[in-house]
């Protein structure tokens, strides 16, 4: 600190500089504090939301159904997809599943520090109850979005295997990873504001750079583990896929690597989250 | 540990970004090149060495201009922004009335929102529902609790968002304001509820216009310049001084510089050997000094002394490289006896080239205004003429017909 500053401004005096130091741990038992806070937005967002839209609580069905169509019929048809035997409609819905609450959730919770500027303005909560909250409307999205993979057992007369006991393992770290990057982006959005244009292209990007359409085993064996460290998305479908519909254990070291990897994101994204909130007010 | 419903704020700094640039990519760019060379981000001041330390159950007004970062430390003291240095620690339950319409969404209904603004306020959702019926008698919206809030007046809705703000009951509470809006009879509910408020031993900091609410509020004040204190101590001796310095200022005319200076500011009647009447002519000349020859709209307000304005006066003109001289002249003035003060601004579509300042004072002669009754709260001292016309029927004396005539104002 020998830098002598020649501000023409008067500043105070360096000791005083104010730091703000919030521990994870303090951090997350003020977010389990705040949780009707997240509850009340999810619900906000949601009425909201259908008190708009002709098509209602529809909507959340219609997207990843869609999707699972256009797969169906255009998809297989140039790539030749090996499902282990399963239907293709039941392979490639139960990757959009988990995809659509994550495009949603990124999509939503990457603008929610911006679409709540007013509120981040005007009253204290946690900030990260924004993108939360965002996670948590995905998250109804997809429980509604259920109903057709229900469908869709019906209709190929297919019982889910008993090996979908592990389904929690796996929902558990996809959730850690959606609400990671829902609050990294959410953050860097607001300093960063163009970031938000090319939020929607990087999630078609990523569509086509996650196993939704076509399985984990396109990729070169000796590549996975490496895929699976960037995008915890990938084995955790394919561990949907290997539970639900073929009755095999999920490929657990690949699903070990995408969990260590979820944990680190959030902690790191968590952290980052926390330091940039400091001047969100500011810039809002 | 300080006591539930203490504020402590030591030293208190905060620097905003002199550029209100926006923040991409590009500008980042720039901005991480300038500091490789060695060329600091220019900040501005909004609050120096602020130290601000409140007993539970004190009440304290801030005082100042526009622009002086009262609305800064509000928000820093509830945490909505950090300072650059120094210290904050409030203990207890913060209320803060920033801008209460905020915290509403439209397509809700009024009963979805209660809700939602409790909530974000910091009350449990049973809180919520324990408090409801008070909160929607005292907004007086029984009528319209279901109806979604896009459909409700501004009024309507500054109601709504006060009235749950009012009942949530914190240890402290902040006011920046909120009570600008909204139609006389609730604005004196709304002081009575913070008078309520603070009998219960509530502490609180207020901010407003409004100075004779301040002086029927708050024990203390804080006056502001430019993010300094200017004074601390018991409101009487600092509102004195703060209304001397509005005194001042408008007798010195133009004493803030934009881009623009005002050189010269002349209020007086048309006839110069005449004073200002009621309901007479008053000219206000404004003589302006510009760098460069521009397009500007120049605003003249009137005002008791603060900066909310009885009346706003806009014009679109165009200021030549050098001296332009606006005079605006107004036909008929609509004021009672009594001190008023002409403040100006200056803006162009981009910038700012006049900050909203004090530029001169006048006294009016003419009649007082009526006295207000009692529990009525008159937002503004305009003066109109009027006359009274009785015509009672003889055939029911008990309910007579009452015609209100009025000649020209
Ligand atoms: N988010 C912000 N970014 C940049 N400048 C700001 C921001 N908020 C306030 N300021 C500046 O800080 C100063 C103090 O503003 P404010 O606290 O709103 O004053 P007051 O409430 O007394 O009118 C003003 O010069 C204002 O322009
Ligand atoms: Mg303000």
């Amino acid at each position: 600190m020998t830098a002598t500053r020649t501000d023409v401004e008067p500043g105070p005096p360096r000791e005083l500089l104010y730091r703000r130091r919030v521990g994870l741990v303090a951090a997350a038992r003020e977010l389990w504090a705040s949780r009707e806070l997240v509850w009340t937005l999810a619900e906000r967002d949601y009425l909201a939301r259908y008190k708009q839209a002709v098509l209602g609580f529809g909507w959340a069905l219609f997207t990843p159904v869609a999707l699972m169509v256009v797969f169906t019929v255009f998809f297989r048809r140039v790539a030749d997809v090996d499902t282990g035997g399963a239907p293709y409609p039941l392979f490639s819905y139960l990757g959009l599943l988990p995809w659509t609450f994550f495009s949603t959730s990124i999509s939503q919770g990457g603008l929610s520090l911006i679409t709540n500027k007013m509120l981040l303005n005007k009253v204290y909560c946690p900030r990260e109850v924004f993108p939360v909250s965002s996670v948590v409307v995905a998250g109804i999205d997809t429980a509604i979005a259920l109903l057709a993979l229900g469908a869709l057992f019906v209709i190929y007369g297919f019982v889910p295997r008993l090996t979908s006991v592990w389904v929690p393992v796996l929902l558990l770290i996809q959730v850690t990873f959606t609400t990671s990057v829902a609050l990294i982006s959410s953050a860097v959005v607001v300093h960063l504001r163009d970031i938000r244009h090319a939020l929607p292209i990087l999630l078609q990007l990523g569509l086509f750079a996650t196993p939704v359409a076509y399985g984990i085993d396109t990729i070169p064996a000796h590549l996975r583990g490496l895929y699976s460290v960037l995008n915890p998305l990938a084995p955790v479908i394919d561990g949907y896929r290997r539970t639900v519909l073929l009755g095999q254990q999920p490929a657990w070291d690949l699903v070990g690597l995408g969990g260590a990897s979820s944990v680190v994101l959030l902690l790191v994204g968590y952290r980052l989250f926390k330091r940039l909130e400091t001047g969100l007010a500011d810039v809002a | 540990m300080l006591p539930e419903g203490a504020i402590s704020a030591r030293h208190v700094w905060k620097r905003f970004r002199a550029d209100r640039s926006k923040r991409d990519l590009r500008d980042s760019m720039r901005r991480l090149k300038a500091q490789l060379g060695g060329r600091r981000t220019p900040w501005t001041w909004a609050l120096q060495d602020v130290t601000l330390d409140v007993e539970p159950g004190d009440s304290v007004a801030l005082l100042g201009p526009n622009g002086s970062g009262k609305s800064t430390l509000l928000k820093i003291l509830t945490r909505v922004m950090y300072p650059y240095a120094g210290s904050v620690d409030v203990s207890g339950r913060v209320g803060a009335l920033i801008e209460v319409r905020a915290g509403l969404h439209p397509e809700l209904s009024g009963r979805e929102n209660v809700y939602l603004y409790g909530t974000l306020l910091g009350l449990r959702r049973r809180e919520v529902a324990k408090r409801f019926d008070d909160i929607i008698e005292f907004a007086e919206l029984q009528q319209a609790v279901d109806r979604q809030v896009k459909f409700y007046s501004s009024g309507m809705q500054m109601r709504l968002g006060f009235a749950v703000a009012a009942f949530l009951e914190p240890h402290v509470l902040l006011v920046d304001e909120i009570l600008a809006v909204g139609d006389a009879s609730f604005q004196h509910r709304c002081t009575e509820r913070m008078h309520e408020v603070l009998a219960q031993g509530t502490t609180l900091v207020f901010v407003s216009h409004d100075l004779a609410a301040v002086e029927a509020t708050c024990r203390r004040g804080l006056w502001l310049q430019n993010g300094v204190v200017q004074a601390d101590g018991p409101l009487a001796g600092v509102m004195g001084g703060y209304r001397e310095w509005i005194d001042a200022s408008a007798a010195s005319g133009g004493t803030m510089d934009g881009i623009v200076r005002l050189r010269r500011t002349t209020v007086a009647p048309p006839r110069r050997d005449e004073v200002p009447r009621s309901h007479g002519p008053l000219d206000v000349e404004l003589s302006i000094e510009s760098p460069e020859s521009t397009p500007a709209t120049v605003c003249v307000g009137i005002t008791e002394g603060t900066a909310a304005p009885i009346i706003l006066l806009e014009r679109q003109l165009h200021l030549a490289e050098g001296r332009t001289d606006v005079r605006c002249s107004i036909a008929s003035l609509p004021l009672p006896r009594g001190r008023f003060y002409v403040w100006v601004v200056a803006y162009d579509v981009k910038r700012t080239l006049l900050p909203w300042q004090p530029a001169g004072s006048f006294d009016v002669v003419g009649p007082d205004l009526d006295r207000s009754p009692h529990g009525i709260v008159q937002l503004a001292p305009v003066h109109v003429e009027t006359t009274w016309d009785e015509d009672r029927g003889d055939a029911i004396p008990s309910a007579p017909v009452r015609r209100l005539g009025s000649s020209r104002g």
